[in-house]
């Protein structure tokens, strides 16, 4: 079973929740967040095992190539340049699919792998299990393709949770894919209600089942609000509280300090795990 | 010469929107642009008038004319993105995963996969009291491609020459992966929010090791501070490492967020007004 957590804003809670949620039912840890990952400030992992993950790109041979140009007029992904009679690759924008290879005339390309980040794997003493982050080189386009990576190797048997990406495009819904139960983390602010509707329609059109956590709470009454007139309602609401504050800077995971939180959280997820 | 500030954070949530409106709110004459062009916020805060709406145009994706194809398969091997499957009648299907590359209309004997126009979103020019906003609406879902955040930059410039307007104001993606550089090209200036936290903290070196790669000069400000001097010092350490200067600080205050929440900005709370004006003398 896997339990994605996601907001589409950025800043709602998604680490602090997804921390929280695997501590509560020591789950397996996927952090997704490629491109700013932070739950090992909370997980505390030890890491053990640092995995490169590749992609492939192409690479020219200098005898064969005539420099005709015709791979640098179909990259779809303008990867490819010319100068003189010298092709290059502009590695950050490759996406590995191969067309350069099947229009040369000269055979002139083959293909290497070419590292697009890391996976960083340690067992957290906190959660009682593995934690696995996804390092995205900085720059690089390819954040999707490594969440992709990292998801086949969840072993959809286990508990996992995944701590996916912020907005609304394709690396969040790749991160909410695999997901069996969505967690969607909602600030409720004009920003992070606007964002979370977004969110909401993607986990929606994926048929996803899912629960809505309200962070960051200035008051129950504005929750009330801004859920007004919405069929699906918040299961659970966390208040805006400086010692929450305090204990998320510390580096603390919150229902391990605060016996509210995981008793919440085990109260809104628990019947989901038997459902499934 | 126009003047581009980019404002960015690294960490989401960091409070890029808010510093962006605040600052926007109170200059003579701005092109606002919002380049978080998939949970776009800045329009919320600035009170606009829409002028025009543009559809955008993403990457062209595979389409199979079902009346040339035969079934024979070579799309599925030349998909590096299992994008294509055949269903148990033998059609062919494209579905979301494809990325575009035309691998598959290529190696079909058939000349039966067609690269077609999907649309991504739309784009808006708006007037402001002050100036203009571009903002934009991705399709929930869709690729998140800098090729958008470069278009909407490229319509800012042209009116900012146009209408002879000396800057340009940037809200950034969160992140630092392609559409935060597509942020950050070409300006004269990155501002960036850091949040006091451990991960603003770690959020904000990715990012101004990116700032740092093309020689952008950066400033800093710190925002929700006053709970932790340690991750404070560290920021600011940080922002010596890497060439930035912090020129503001904005503490973890309970009235900000609920200022927020009647649309108010910082440059609207009497507090912080002249915390506001004082940064953007800085900038500007």
């Amino acid at each position: 079973m896997i339990i994605s957590v996601v907001s589409g804003k950025g800043g709602a809670g998604k680490t602090t929740l997804a921390a929280s949620i695997a501590q509560v039912f020591e789950a397996e840890f996927y952090d997704l967040d490629v491109d700013a990952p932070n739950a090992e400030y909370f997980l505390k992992p030890d890491f053990s095992s640092k995995v490169q993950i590749t992609q492939p790109v192409p690479v020219f041979s200098e005898e064969l190539c005539d420099g005709c140009g015709i791979c640098t007029k179909e990259c779809r992904f303008h990867a490819l340049y010319r100068i003189l009679k010298t092709v290059y690759l502009s590695e950050p924008l490759c996406h590995g699919c191969g067309l350069c290879k099947m229009v040369c005339p000269q055979q002139a390309i083959s293909y290497q792998n070419s590292s697009v980040g890391d996976i960083r794997s340690g067992y957290s003493q906190r959660t009682k299990n593995m934690v696995h982050v996804g390092d995205l080189m900085i720059g690089s386009t390819r954040g999707t393709y490594l969440i992709s990576e990292m998801v086949k190797k969840i072993d959809p048997v286990k508990l996992s949770v995944i701590d996916g990406p912020p907005g609304n495009s394709c690396a969040a819904v790749a991160a909410i894919k695999p997901a069996d139960l969505v967690i969607l983390v909602v600030e409720p602010t004009p920003f992070g209600f606007h964002d979370m509707q977004q969110t909401e329609q993607i986990v929606q059109q994926m048929g996803k089942r899912y629960l809505i956590v309200a962070n960051k709470a200035m008051s129950d009454a504005s929750v009330k609000e801004y859920f007004a007139n919405k069929p699906k309602q918040a299961a659970l609401t966390i208040s805006l509280d400086d010692r929450y504050h305090k204990a998320n800077l510390q580096g603390e995971i919150l229902s391990q300090q605060f016996a509210e939180i995981h008793r919440g959280l085990h109260q809104i997820i628990s019947p989901e795990l038997i459902k499934s | 010469m126009t003047r581009q500030i980019s404002i960015l954070s690294g960490k989401g949530g960091a409070g890029k929107t808010s510093v962006t409106a605040s600052i926007i709110k109170m200059m003579d004459s701005v092109v606002a642009v919002d380049a978080d062009v998939n949970a776009s916020n800045l329009p919320i805060l600035l009170p606009y008038t829409q002028q025009s709406t543009t559809a955008y145009f993403g990457m062209d994706i595979a389409q199979v004319d079902h009346d040339q194809c035969t079934g024979c398969g070579a799309c599925l091997t030349a998909c590096q993105f299992d994008a294509i499957s055949q269903n148990e009648e033998g059609r062919i299907l494209i579905d979301s995963d494809c990325e575009g590359c035309a691998a598959c209309a290529f190696v079909c004997p058939e000349n039966a996969i067609n690269m077609v126009k999907r649309k991504g979103g739309d784009w808006y020019v708006s007037s402001m009291d002050n100036g203009y906003l571009i903002h934009a609406d991705l399709i929930p879902g869709e690729d998140n491609s800098g090729k958008l955040i470069t278009k909407i930059r490229s319509e800012a410039s042209a009116i900012a020459k146009e209408k002879d307007i000396a800057y340009i104001v940037i809200d950034g993606p969160p992140g630092t992966s392609c559409q935060a550089i597509s942020s950050i090209t070409g300006v004269d200036l990155v501002l960036a929010v850091v949040e006091e936290s451990l991960s603003g903290l770690s959020d904000y070196r990715r990012l101004a090791e990116l700032i740092q790669k093309f020689s952008i000069p950066h400033f800093v400000l710190l925002n929700k501070a006053g709970f932790s001097p340690e991750v404070e010092n560290k920021i600011i350490l940080s922002a010596d490492e890497f060439g930035g200067k912090v020129i503001g600080r904005i503490p973890f205050d309970h009235n900000i967020p609920q200022a927020l929440q009647s649309l108010k900005s910082l440059a609207d709370m009497d507090k912080y007004k002249d915390t506001i004006a004082e940064l953007l003398k800085q900038i500007t």
